[in-house]
């Protein structure tokens, strides 16, 4: 099956939005027909879940709190004195 | 963010203006972890991220009077932190080659078979090293992708916020995410392929 210019164009527009929005009818439509695509936004989806977890794994300097309120000359203010 | 929330910030925002140093410091602990895996991701720099963090609350304090609430406080204090690690990006010598970037083949998409990703392990990216291998296909994104990617999808802001601040269109932010988020994930295949993450 080709691609037509609106759907491509409603395709691009879903691939840059949120992906966990239902996609708009025309794409929901050519799902149905297309498992490629599925199989194309899973993996998206999953590239974009492995960056998340891998941001949330990387863990702070343990000072650089104290070292900003140190710069910013709030030093009285900083976590680490209370 | 909640509404709710907005106002409380604004609030801290109003109190830091008028000089509330405990204000400000609730400012600087609301956001240093974000600025800071901002940073990181943009430059791939521990040492980078942190003086990016450290920079962006410098301009804080010194143009917080100049914050008029046309827009959201984040929205104002990520652009300042992407503009100075926009800057230091552009100061460094760039480590990889940059390669064009292209959205989906769609012919491809509805011709050839596709075959599904096996289920992930995702307890991998605790391992540094693995981390490092994703840092450096984010590193192979040219800024204008990279900073989209950051923005929307890692700091889960909206396509409004950030074209503002990137300073781009809401078009143009979809179009640079949809090719960042192919980029990734054809470059992810090939760890998959390699074996490396499965």
């Amino acid at each position: 099956m080709k691609f037509s210019e609106e759907l491509l164009k409603e395709i691009c527009e879903y691939l840059g939005s949120n992906l966990q929005e239902p996609p708009c009818q025309i794409i929901r439509e050519y799902m149905r027909v297309c498992p490629n695509c599925e199989i194309y936004i899973d993996k998206i989806k999953r590239t974009i879940e492995i960056y998340h977890v891998a941001d949330q794994c990387e863990p702070l300097p343990e000072d650089l709190n104290k070292k900003i309120f140190a710069c910013l000359k709030l030093d009285d203010l900083s976590p680490d004195c209370q | 963010m909640e509404e709710n929330q907005q106002l409380e910030e604004l609030e801290i925002v109003r109190r830091a203006q008028k000089g509330d140093r405990q204000a400000l410091s609730q400012l600087v602990t609301r956001y240093s972890s974000r600025i800071y895996h901002l940073g990181l991701r943009l430059t791939g720099s521990r040492q980078d991220a942190e003086d990016i963090v450290q920079d962006t609350f410098l301009i804080m304090v010194k143009k917080i009077g100049q914050f008029q609430g046309k827009s959201s406080f984040y929205t104002w204090l990520y652009r300042i932190a992407m503009n100075v690690g926009l800057r230091r990006l552009k100061a460094k010598p760039q480590q990889y080659e940059h390669i064009s970037i292209d959205g989906p083949n769609f012919d491809k998409l509805s011709t050839e078979a596709m075959r599904e990703w096996p289920k992930f392990d995702y307890s991998i990216v605790n391992d540094r090293n693995f981390r490092q291998k994703l840092d450096q296909l984010i590193a192979e994104l040219p800024p204008i992708y990279r900073t989209v990617f950051i923005l929307r999808d890692l700091h889960e802001l909206s396509t409004e916020d950030t074209s503002k601040i990137l300073q781009i269109s809401p078009s143009n932010t979809k179009i640079r995410l949809m090719r960042a988020r192919n980029f990734l994930k054809e470059r992810l295949e090939q760890l998959i392929e390699a074996g490396i993450l499965v």
